[in-house]
């Protein structure tokens, strides 16, 4: 058992480092169009592994997660805009504005649980979509906002590539320290016996609340880094149509594995930057996917390599 | 406050009766969301895709008419057919092997019908606007009181309560209705007892959207129809359902009543924002009552 | 320790505990007895905070317990093993088990540590005490009911009670289990830990505890030594009544 868990362990370690590499040197050989479509592709991979902190991980229907993701992008272009405080500032500010937003969603929210948490939680946040929506004078409305002032240092093709590659590493990083932390591990468990939880003494209110925030401050950042590489923020990065799709990430990927939403993420946005480019049917193969998905393979792509490989006896595919 | 100088009486009634009109709309799709949501536990995305195919349908059964007034009655009287036709072929072949998935799944599969109807009509129908004119006997206004109150929209306002009562007394009255509603609550056990549940699910689903078609049909004449309606509607008739109280089908006329009047009074006070105030309502309502303001059915 | 004081339940309106009272002290084994559906299980979730009575008061070692949220209860010393099985299906056998001493040691909000790295002699003791150490990395959704059982009562330890309740331990297991789990008890009681439990095979009730309650239609008759309950007219009367 020890020896399988350290090569397996070194294995993994590898296959990261290379990946690593590769990621780092190919600026040096792909197109500009793809440097920006891997961009996209890890600050959304990011994005919905923060989203699965709080719906793989801790159970909760977050359905309206884009909300964050969107106040985060527009946390910055706002500061980036109006003020003339240090640019660098604004990666905090923004993730930090989605992080209280959450912790207020979250205290409004954790009293309910699965279908009432989600419809509650989407109601509330199109309540923020709305506001951004329509307050013209200060969002920019339903136009956005373009022509953010990206930092110099950032704002070429390649700049903006390896500012996301490091800050989505760094939290990446991190949240993988969270799933496998105490924190994560009692997240989980309150996913699998609310009741029970309590019985034994975790405060499960307060842990998932702890997760909400967390989960949304790190989709703040995703924000952040998508202003980075676009240059700009809209109403859209908030609405729910978006949310879903990054539960469908979560799914494709699979719930339980840490790096299956980014493995989603990336099927997700490869597939409408290459299939859009050719019809505007895109969306048609995503439903096709996604139906294909729910009656085969409810555990998500990487789920299910993973339980053929670890041949691990898992109780059901969904959520419970 | 200079909204204050500008209200006057005529213009209050006549923002109330555009409101009522639209709370119409919103009670006949949001009650048929909610009749799926309560009896089958699902939460329909798709329900405002079936509301733009019915005001599409609308349109192309009119227009084969020649757009005469003949022609949109008949495309009135057709399009929930026809809606409530691709539901029945939709849950016979899809949803009825996924009833016993959890809520999460079934949101995300009527997701992918949502993308797939979307796809759908722009094959079909392009990806411009279409209108279509009311027919000549509602066209124009009543002038009362030096009010001018469009008489298309009294139609509608006309038309609400016939298709409450008429959803009272089908899952009050009718012995399906009943069996529905006993199914809501415990679907094995109406299973236990002989009747097949199956049937029973896909005649509650069928019904839910053919409301969501009719509601389409009769939004069709008083706005622009085009691909993006189906996305801001399933949103409100979702929170309509939601401040309810999930199946409560009287839940979804006070919601439709709440958002539809807050909607249109909100932009006498701050056109703006106008559409803010529901929203917001909404947000108030829940942070007091979470399950909503009648009982839920589950 | 425990002290139960005239409490009152009711569900809608069926009442499933009219009038209970209790008294558990230090290092005693207590077992509750009646009939199906003469409220035990109620009461042991109204203990445990699960379910708020209408009536009466509860208190632990002094503190009023009555309105405390089940964690709050369980921090001062009293843990619920559940009747039907209720852990942690998709962890392992090791997870189950280390959740519970995770929260009991304040670990819940460490956010970096490796959770493998972290409390694990406590949690092998543990799993050792009750003889599971040999399934350890076992997914808990693949043991048997008897070891899921015995498993149950490993998350309740998992909090080191001062107070075990536990509602039916050995139902459904098999004799040699059943055997196994009481001698488990037992040795957990002369560890210094005091049991509450309930149970429906009488004849293993008299053998094991040191005073027994009788509840019948949610009210506790009587409360005292085996002997003296098992002389007692009315229990006899409630056993014969109830069982037919």
């Amino acid at each position: 058992m020890g020896l399988s868990r350290a090569s397996s362990k070194l294995v993994s370690l590898s296959f990261l480092f290379i990946g690593l590499l590769a990621l780092s040197v190919a600026p040096l050989f792909l197109p500009r169009f793809f440097i920006y479509l891997t961009a996209l592709v890890l600050l959304t991979g990011l994005l919905a592994t923060s989203l699965n902190l709080a719906l793989g991980f801790g159970g909760m229907y977050q359905f309206n997660h884009s909300v964050f993701y969107g106040l985060g992008a527009y946390g910055l272009s706002l500061m980036l805009i109006k003020t003339s405080l240090p640019p660098l500032l604004g990666y905090i500010v923004g993730p930090v504005i989605s992080a209280i937003m959450a912790l207020i969603m979250g205290i409004i929210c954790v009293r309910l649980s699965k279908l009432y948490f989600g419809m509650l939680q989407l109601s509330l946040g199109s309540l923020v979509w709305v506001v951004i929506y329509r307050w013209y004078s200060f969002t920019g409305g339903d136009d956005g906002l373009h022509g953010v002032p990206i930092p110099q240092l950032f704002s070429s093709v390649t700049g903006s590539y390896y500012f996301t590659l490091v800050v989505t590493f760094f939290c990446m990083v991190i949240l993988y320290f969270i799933v496998h932390s105490p924190f994560g591990r009692i997240l989980q468990a309150i996913r699998d016996n609310p009741e029970r939880s309590a019985s034994v003494g975790i405060r499960v209110r307060l842990q998932q609340l702890i997760a909400l925030v967390i989960a949304g401050f790190f989709a703040g950042v995703a924000g952040g880094l998508f202003v980075t590489v676009e240059g700009s923020a809209f109403p859209d990065l908030l609405s729910w149509t978006l949310s879903l799709e990054l539960i469908i990430m979560c799914l494709l990927g699979g719930w339980f594995t840490f790096f299956g939403p980014m493995l989603g993420a990336a099927i997700i946005v490869c597939l409408r930057a290459l299939v859009g480019g050719y019809t505007e049917f895109w969306t048609l193969a995503l439903a096709i996917i996604l139906m294909l998905l729910i009656y085969f393979l409810p555990e998500g792509a990487l789920g299910f390599f993973e339980r053929i490989w670890h041949g691990k006896a898992s109780a059901s595919g969904e959520v419970k | 406050m200079d909204w204050l100088s500008t209200l006057t009486a005529g213009g209050l009634v006549q923002q109330f009766i555009v409101g009522l009109s639209r709370s119409t709309i919103l009670f006949i799709v949001s009650s048929g969301l909610s009749l799926v949501l309560g009896v089958l536990r699902i939460p329909n995305v798709a329900h405002g895709s079936l509301y733009m195919l019915g005001a599409f349908l609308c349109f192309s059964i009119a227009s084969l008419f020649d757009n005469s007034s003949m022609g949109f009655w008949i495309g009135l009287a057709l399009a929930p057919f026809c809606v409530a036709f691709v539901s029945l072929v939709a849950e016979r072949t899809l949803f009825s092997r996924l009833y016993d998935r959890e809520h999460l799944m079934l949101l995300l599969f009527t997701f992918a019908l949502m993308l797939l109807c979307r796809d759908a009509v722009k094959i079909i129908w392009g990806s411009e606007y279409r209108s279509l004119a009311p027919p000549v006997a509602l066209q124009g206004s009543f002038s009362v009181f030096g009010m001018l109150l469009p008489k298309y929209n009294l139609f509608l306002l006309g038309l609400g309560p016939f298709v409450a009562v008429g959803l009272w007394f089908l899952t009050q009255k009718t012995k399906i209705g009943k069996i529905a509603r006993a199914a809501a609550v415990d679907r094995d056990m109406v299973g236990a007892v002989g009747i097949n549940v199956s049937w029973v699910f896909a005649f509650v689903f069928v019904i839910g959207c053919f409301l969501a078609g009719l509601g389409g049909a009769l939004v069709a004449p008083t706005q622009n129809i085009n691909q993006g309606m189906d996305h801001t509607l399933i949103m409100e008739a979702f929170l309509i359902v939601i401040i309810g109280g999930l199946g409560n089908v009287w839940g979804a006329l006070l919601g439709a009543l709440i958002f539809g009047l807050t909607d249109s009074m909100g932009i006498l006070v701050w056109p703006q924002f106008s559409i803010v105030f529901p929203y917001a309502v909404v947000v108030i309502v829940l942070i007091f009552r979470p399950t909503g303001l009648l009982k839920s059915t589950w | 320790m425990l002290k139960v004081n005239d409490i009152q339940k009711s569900f809608d309106r069926f009442v499933a505990v009219k009038r209970a009272n209790l008294e558990v002290s230090q290092g005693e084994i207590v077992a509750v007895i009646g009939p199906n559906g003469a409220g035990k299980s109620t009461l042991f979730k109204i203990i445990s905070g699960h379910l708020k009575p209408d009536k009466g008061t509860i208190s632990f070692r002094g503190k009023d317990i009555t309105s405390m949220a089940p964690h709050q209860i369980c921090r001062h010393g009293l843990s619920l093993s559940y009747q039907i099985v209720n852990i942690f299906n998709r962890q392992t056998v090791f997870e189950n088990v280390q959740i519970s001493v995770l929260s009991r040691i304040g670990k819940a909000f460490d956010f970096f540590t490796p959770s493998r790295n972290v409390a694990v002699p406590e949690t092998d003791e543990i799993l050792a005490s009750v003889g599971l150490l040999g399934v350890r990395d076992r997914i808990c959704g693949s043991l048997s009911h008897g070891e899921q059982k015995v498993l149950e009562i490993a998350i309740a330890l998992g909090s080191k009670p001062e107070l075990l309740i536990l509602d039916e331990p050995t139902a459904g297991m098999s004799p040699e289990e059943t055997f196994a789990t009481i001698s488990l008890l037992e040795k957990l009681n002369k560890e210094g830990l005091t049991i509450l439990f309930c149970e429906h095979d009488i004849e293993l009730v008299f053998s094991f505890a040191n005073r027994i309650m009788v509840m019948q239609q949610g009210i506790s008759i009587i409360q005292g030594p085996p002997a003296e309950v098992r002389e007692n007219r009315e229990v006899r009367e409630a056993y014969i009544g109830g069982s037919d």
